[in-house]
């Protein structure tokens, strides 16, 4: 049957080749800020208890030097630093954040970031490019590398992500009133950069065994960010509840239809790290999951408490974070997802190898 | 199993009134898929490769909202057993058309999808404060289908030449002193160097050939050059270098003489209009941009 997301392997197509995750890098800003010191930040009194409502703790804020280029740096060379390959051995690099920040306040369009990146970690050689995805961007960007070395185009690839992106919540601080205010999702904000390097898997290697998209344009105008008017920076303006309520209804069958793909069933599942908004809305999407497809994964990761939403790096942040905490064992199955603005709904499956064991060596 | 052009179409914005992006890519897409005589639900893929957007939106791709406003697959709800419709944008300067059609093909060429559709669009945001912007207002949209065989894209080179990097910069910064009431605006900020262009050239002439080379063709078998649209005379001086004959490369329409990402499938329009791309063995595609990118495809007829 066809499946509604688009999927490397749609419409029965073959490939020669399996890819799998080889290293993930990341790079946290120092500062952290409770979400209590940020909403006593608002210019008007709130009395809005955003902790309890998004189990948000903290969150990362990048200091007057950092920027979306140099929180992407700083997490590929940490990824190289974990990976058996240098920045020469790569064949293709992807940057994939939204705030596309060079300096404190500006926003670079052109040359695409993913060049200066490929020149920081001694890349010259490698094929680049940049993609926009909101905060499904990181997880495009696999999926665009995933169909290229499995059809052999490549052996090798990198996707990384800076998030500056706090910014937000500055502008929104300054007029939110009420719990109904649409920039209040911008207080969920963190910054903070990711990377992964993908691979052609070895022989024998089942790596990554999905990798599924679609994009429910019918709600594309649910959560939109651009430049503020009068101030540095950007402006979000979400339709939170409407976003929560379409993902909670859509998301589970359109799950359980794509891992038809690669015979899976969701309660297969070891591990579901989705894309970090909440807690609560986090918590709600295991309900869900079970309600709707009568089982759910054993284990769910959440570092959003910690870090906060961190857009296009939240799953590589919390993947790495659990690598980093020998949360996985190998053989366990992984299921990534986003849920974007767009709205983007992506998926990847991919069985844990020896990523686990060699996460923590620094090469 | 290949990757085939079914369609372009263009759109321009006026002598008068400008239009933003969104609106050139929404007319460009419908009259693509109605040359082809597709309906927008049959998309696989929508990759948007155009950079400057209304309002400088920064999410949600611009690619989702076209797809919301050609009403393809737009899944409120999902209908489970029919297929969707993926959308992204692609950020590669003057290369995003070539770059998105390379990824467009891993999908439609082995036959993951069967249809893919790139839009490009750039319309300055706010003409009355950007600085430095020299892009026409135009759109293009290149419609992508799975072919049987072994005609359509055969082979793709992007590269890159950093240390020209500093010859063409595109920024949104923020100016305290701009704007109404001098308040303080974000003003969109390129900046040009003489020798841009010129680099461009040589070294779009240098992946080209190398290309060719590595596809053994030589420069007459090349029937047809399709290439960026900015800097101007751009194609015209590729296809000199690499021994092309002139007239292998299509003129475009006064409208899409400085397009952006749009201007390969303006070049293209221009080609489908006067029949050349039906009667060409292979066409060699040639763009350029901020970076140095080079972006390069050559494709070949059934």
């Amino acid at each position: 049957m066809t499946p509604w997301m688009l999927t490397e392997a749609g419409h029965g197509a073959a490939a020669p080749f399996a890819a799998r995750f080889e290293s993930i890098g990341m790079q946290l800003p120092e500062r952290r800020v409770t979400t209590r010191e940020l909403m006593a930040s608002t210019r008007h009194h709130t009395r809005i208890d955003l902790e309890r409502l998004t189990g948000i703790r903290e969150h990362r804020v990048c200091g007057p030097d950092d920027t979306s280029l140099s929180l992407a740096i700083g997490a590929a060379r940490d990824c190289l630093a974990r990976s058996h390959y240098t920045g020469a051995d790569l064949d293709m690099v992807i940057s994939a954040s939204i705030t596309r920040y060079v300096d404190g306040t500006t926003h670079r369009f052109e040359p695409p970031l993913s060049l200066a990146i490929k020149q920081a970690i001694g890349a010259p050689a490698a094929t680049s490019f940049d993609v926009s995805n909101a905060c499904a961007g990181m997880l495009t960007g696999v999926f665009v590398l995933n169909d290229l070395i499995r059809r052999g185009v490549i052996r090798r690839g990198m996707v990384v992500s800076g998030e500056r992106i706090t910014g937000l919540g500055s502008n929104a601080a300054r007029v939110i009133r009420s719990i109904l205010s649409r920039q209040l999702a911008s207080l969920t904000l963190g910054d903070g950069g990711a990377a992964v390097i993908v691979e052609r898997a070895p022989e024998g290697h089942r790596g990554i065994l999905l990798a599924g998209f679609t994009t429910l344009a019918g709600y594309s105008q649910l959560c939109l960010g651009q430049p503020a008017r009068h101030h540095p920076g950007a402006q979000m303006y979400t339709r939170a509840r409407k976003i929560h309520q379409v993902a909670m209804a859509d998301a589970p069958p359109l799950i359980e239809d794509a891992l038809v793909q690669a015979d899976a069933l969701i309660g297969d599942i070891d591990w579901l790290i989705p894309h970090q908004t909440s807690v609560r809305a986090i918590r709600s999407g295991e309900r869900a999951l079970a309600e709707q497809l009568g089982a759910h994964p054993r284990h769910t990761a959440v570092t959003v408490d910690e870090y906060g939403n961190t857009a296009s790096t939240t799953l590589f942040l919390a993947i790495h974070r659990y690598l980093t905490d020998h949360r996985f064992v190998t053989g366990d199955k992984i299921l990534l997802l986003s849920v974007a603005s767009g709205l983007e709904v992506g998926v990847v499956l991919f069985e844990m190898d020896e990523l686990e064991a060699s996460h923590g060596h620094l090469h | 199993m290949g990757t085939c052009i079914e369609a372009v179409a263009t759109a321009h914005g006026g002598r008068v009134f400008g239009r933003g992006a969104r609106h050139l890519s929404d007319v460009a897409a419908t009259a693509c898929l109605a040359r082809a005589h597709h309906r927008a639900d049959e998309l696989d893929l929508l990759i948007n490769a155009g950079i400057y957007k209304d309002h400088n939106a920064a999410e949600p791709a611009l690619a989702s909202i076209i797809q919301h406003d050609l009403d393809a697959n737009c899944g409120d709800p999902p209908r489970l057993g029919h297929h969707g419709t993926f959308s992204f944008d692609v950020l590669n300067g003057g290369c995003g058309v070539v770059t998105a059609a390379q990824l467009v093909d891993g999908f439609v060429g082995p036959g993951s999808a069967r249809l893919g559709l790139i839009v490009a669009a750039d319309a300055d945001p706010s003409p009355r404060s950007s600085q430095g912007y020299a892009f026409s207002a135009a759109g293009g949209a290149m419609l992508l289908a799975h072919v049987d065989g072994d005609a359509g894209f055969q082979r793709f080179a992007l590269r890159t030449f950093p240390e020209h990097a500093g010859l063409f910069e595109a920024d949104l910064c923020w100016r305290p002193r701009a704007g109404l009431r001098h308040r303080g605006r974000n003003v969109v900020e390129i900046y040009e160097a003489p020798g841009f262009a010129a680099c461009c050239v040589d070294r779009a002439a240098e992946v080209a050939a190398e290309l060719l080379a590595n596809a053994a063709l030589s420069a007459g078998d090349v029937d047809l050059v399709i290439a960026s649209q900015y800097p101007r005379g751009f194609g015209a001086l590729v296809a000199r270098r690499l021994g092309i004959a002139g007239e292998r490369v299509p003129e475009v329409a006064a409208s899409l003489a400085s397009a952006h990402t749009a201007g390969p499938i303006a070049a293209l329009e221009a080609a489908f209009e006067s029949q050349r791309f039906a009667r060409a063995r292979h066409t060699l595609f040639v763009t350029a941009g901020a970076g140095i990118t080079v972006g390069v495809a050559l494709y070949r007829a059934g």
